[in-house]
């Protein structure tokens, strides 16, 4: 029982983390409807870059997060075409027909990261990762690192700074459109194609970010893009597809469950138990805990 | 329907004449081995194609029915010391009746939830294998050896061929493949025909995952050494997937083909190249991407032509009846 | 000859705030043409699909043949022997003429032999024998509409539902579908018609169903509803009256 405070703030901590897995893809989801497999993978790219630019130029990963960002959303603003052509095909259920698309893009992604980075575990070194805040208040005793405080600042900015993009600009209220109405919005002089590629790049260096940041607080393997592939789909089916409010709540039901599992049950159990739920979620309220999603 | 029967049976019965004929002009076993490997993935391919290609939903675990065939026979014969030909049907019918128990519900989801629906499942399949201590767990299970890759080669050819006439039959000529066909063109329409989308469904899937328990089976005693990753894990799915989508989906052809290239390449890779299996994965990866935006009927599929209204991947119908007037 | 085909008893349909159907209630006897009229978004589509199982009705109930169908999904209905047609008509697009007609046959003759005879015999009826082996994708939306009648018609049903199985139609196709209509009938088939087309209502229907705004302002013969001072105002509105 002592260790309950503990494991509840581990558990916040660890939401903060699966926010960002989850909320850019959100986005992408609720504006262009397609479940983009390879999201983990784009994560794990991310990781990487920020390893090797910190080895490089030895500047704290939190300063590069910028640039990562910078850099991802230029590819996928390049990238979101190819996608737009899958999706307007004439041919086939073109929904489907993106996801075997980002599926074949996982592919290409985790064997190239595998064949350049190999099998190697890397981590980040930061200002941040030394330090610990500790409180101590009585019989309670709690650990606070440093890196998993700012990973979740980080995650809280990103997560009003959508919502600040989404509801208060004009360029938020064309992409709210076009998710709901894709010709009315043309209609009203919404740039579907250009709008999309903004959204795809936005989704792509958010999760680059995400990447340094896992990078930081754990590590990273080329292999391990599908395991947070799967955190993303269970934390926005839990939310509900494209319904970003929910993805905090989504984000930290997961992280306290991760935490709870991980103490009080075997850690080979709590991916069967992800697993498990995500699958029952899928069954039982695909739209979501708030039933709000797509 | 409008395909000329006579030429596939002109095609099709020397090619199997072939593959039966095979094993007695070669005795290598390493090139018998290659051949019995290269017709499970025609199976495996085949059988994902039955759902995706003609219902149009992405079994994403598809290893998962594999799985089930390899261990029932590798529990039935270590533990519990049965002839592997009486695990057989095990196999079978247990993949069979996983897909049957979990269809109705899942069938239920729309296309993308159901490609991550079954995904989950299946990791969640192999979770169970890796925790439990009758499979093993990661460290595998050793079943007894019986080195007779003839036998194999037969077993294999027998199932596959077997699915693969079955499947025509019900996709050519039974009132099954115009149905399936009806429910994936158009689902309203159907219903008021009298058709129940549901069961339908299952029944394909049914048909998808059974043969593929079976092959699963056959595996377990040939490679007399399974594990989780090898029975269970994504790499298998994903390779079906692939060979499937770039043969050609919505035919029975097609996936053969797509196997029978990919694997060429993945022994190719294996031989010439030490560090293959990362370049593998490319190559997977960019066959199914460009053939996703350059051929979206497959290698096959756009060779023949193919004119079924242009699509093997019909729009699921979304409730499209709306209360207006 | 007593029993109605159809009874449709105070069916109401919400969906979440909107009252689409307001409590409508009519029968149809053997045999009868009823036609179902009313302004745009009178809800005479969602009345329809409620009474061929793509809604459940949130009150109220429909029975057939005397025995309570409320909430039966629309292939058991299909068994039952109710048919019906689609205001946007939907034709299994990638197969042919034939193909779309022996579908619906298989749901009285199973096997594939005879549901084909079956489907030959429908569209010899409805006059697209000749098409039978063009791609249902290119057909005109006459062709596309006499399509729909006949994959209905395959069923061998005892009631047919027709929603708007005339308009769009230039004025000769339309007689045509009106004198099939009325061959229909005479095969002692029930039919209840949706129509926007008030000549080809008025001249079939035995007797006329209106609806405005989700409720049921008239019931009764033709000639009774033309010249009913609410049916006016609906369709005119007050100045009319």
């Amino acid at each position: 029982m002592e260790l309950l405070p503990q494991v509840i703030v581990d558990g916040i901590l660890i939401g903060g983390v699966y926010i960002t897995i989850a909320i850019g893809f959100s986005l992408a989801f609720g504006v262009m409807h397609i479940i983009d497999f390879a999201v983990g993978e784009w994560i794990m790219l991310g990781a990487f870059f920020g390893y090797y630019l910190n080895r490089w130029t030895h500047l704290d990963p939190f300063l590069l997060l910028p640039l990562a960002f910078v850099l991802f959303f230029g590819i996928g603003f390049v990238l979101q075409p190819a996608i737009q052509k899958v999706l307007s095909g004439r041919r086939g259920n073109p929904l489907l027909m993106a996801l075997v698309f980002t599926f074949g893009l996982m592919l290409i992604i985790r064997g190239a990261g595998l064949t350049v980075f190999g099998f190697y575990s890397r981590s980040i070194p930061s200002w941040f990762s030394a330090d610990s805040f500790v409180v101590e208040n009585g019989s309670l005793f709690l650990t606070i690192p440093a890196v998993r405080l700012a990973g979740l600042a980080f995650a809280l900015i990103i997560t009003f700074f959508l919502q600040y993009l989404l509801k208060k600009t004009d360029f938020g209220t064309g992409i709210r459109a076009l998710a709901q109405q894709r010709e009315a919005a043309g209609l009203m002089g919404v740039n579907a194609r250009l709008t999309n590629c903004y959204v795809y790049g936005i989704y792509l260096g958010i999760s680059a970010m995400t990447g340094i940041l896992i990078g930081c607080v754990f590590s990273m393997t080329a292999m391990e893009g599908g395991r947070y592939s799967l955190l993303a789909f269970f934390v926005v089916v839990l939310a509900g597809m494209g319904y970003l409010p929910g993805v905090p709540w989504a984000a930290f039901f997961l992280g306290l469950v991760q935490s709870f599992f991980i103490v009080y049950l075997s850690a080979s159990y709590v991916l069967l138990a992800v697993f498990v739920l995500l699958y029952v979620v899928l069954l039982v309220s695909p739209k979501g805990l708030f039933g709000k999603g797509w | 329907m409008r395909r000329n029967n006579s030429l596939y049976l002109c095609i099709l019965l020397p090619v199997i004449a072939l593959l039966v004929v095979f094993p007695y002009f070669c005795d290598s076993p390493f090139y018998l081995r290659i051949a019995t490997e290269i017709i499970m993935w025609i199976g495996l391919a085949i059988t994902w194609d039955l759902l995706a290609g003609y219902t149009g939903y992405l079994n994403f675990g598809h290893a998962m029915f594999f799985g089930i065939g390899a261990y029932a026979t590798g529990i039935l014969m270590k533990h519990a010391g049965w002839p592997f030909l009486l695990t057989l049907p095990v196999g079978g019918l247990l993949a069979a009746l996983t897909a049957l128990i979990i269809g109705v519900p899942t069938l239920r989801l729309k296309g993308a939830y159901f490609a991550i629906g079954t995904w989950s499942l299946a990791l969640a399949v192999q979770q169970v294998a890796l925790v439990l201590n009758i499979t093993g767990g990661p460290d595998g299970m050793r079943l007894p050896i019986f080195l007779n890759p003839r036998y194999f080669y037969f077993w294999m050819l027998g199932i596959v061929s077997g699915t693969f006439i079955l499947y025509w039959i019900l996709l050519e000529k039974s009132p099954f493949g115009l149905k399936v066909k009806a429910i994936r063109e158009d689902q309203d329409s159907a219903m008021a025909l009298g058709l129940n989308p549901t069961r339908i469904k299952t029944q394909a899937f049914v048909l998808s995952t059974g043969p593929v328990g079976l092959l699963g089976s056959i595996y377990a005693y040939w490679i007399t050494f399974i594990d989780p990753l090898s029975t269970l894990g994504d790499i298998l799915t994903d390779q079906a997937v692939v060979m499937a989508v770039f043969g050609g989906l919505g035919t029975l052809i097609g996936p053969a083909i797509g196997a029978v290239i990919i694997f060429a390449f993945k022994t190719a890779f294996w031989a010439y190249l030490s560090d293959y299996q990362v370049l593998y994965l490319i190559i997977l990866g960019a066959a199914i991407s460009l053939t996703v935006v350059f051929l979206p009927n497959g290698l096959w599929g756009t060779l023949i032509g193919y004119t079924n209204g242009g699509s093997v991947l019909k729009k699921s119908n979304r409730s499209g009846i709306q209360g207006l007037g | 000859m007593s029993e109605p085909i159809l009874k449709v008893e105070a069916i109401v349909k919400n969906f979440g705030g909107l009252c689409a159907v307001n409590s409508v209630s009519f029968e149809i006897k053997p045999g009868e043409i009823v036609g179902l009229i009313g302004p745009n978004g009178a809800g005479k589509t969602t009345l329809f699909n409620v009474i061929s199982g793509y809604h459940t009705p949130t009150e109220g109930k429909v029975f057939f043949k005397g025995k309570e169908v409320t909430g039966f999904r629309p292939y058991q209905l299909a068994e039952l022997g109710i048919g019906r047609t689609f205001q946007v008509v939907k034709p299994f697009r990638g197969l042919t003429v034939l193909e779309n007609v022996i579908i619906a046959s298989f749901a009285r003759h199973p096997k594939r032999r005879p549901a084909e005879e079956h489907a030959w015999k429908m569209l010899k009826f409805t006059g697209l024998d000749s098409q039978a082996a063009k791609s249902a994708s290119s057909l005109t939306l006459a062709g596309l509409k006499r399509l729909e009648l006949s994959k209905a018609l395959a069923l061998e049903p005892t009631l047919l539902l027709l929603d708007e199985v005339v308009a769009g139609l230039n004025p000769s196709e339309a007689d045509k579908t009106i004198e099939l209509i009325l061959k229909i009938r005479e095969k002692g088939i029930s039919i209840l018609i949706v129509e926007h087309i008030m000549r080809v209502i008025m001249n079939i229907s035995d007797r006329v169903v209106v609806l405005n705004f989700g409720k049921q302002i008239a019931l009764g013969r033709p000639t009774e509803v033309a010249g009913d001072p609410v049916v006016i105002q609906a369709y005119l509105g007050e100045e009319a009256a």
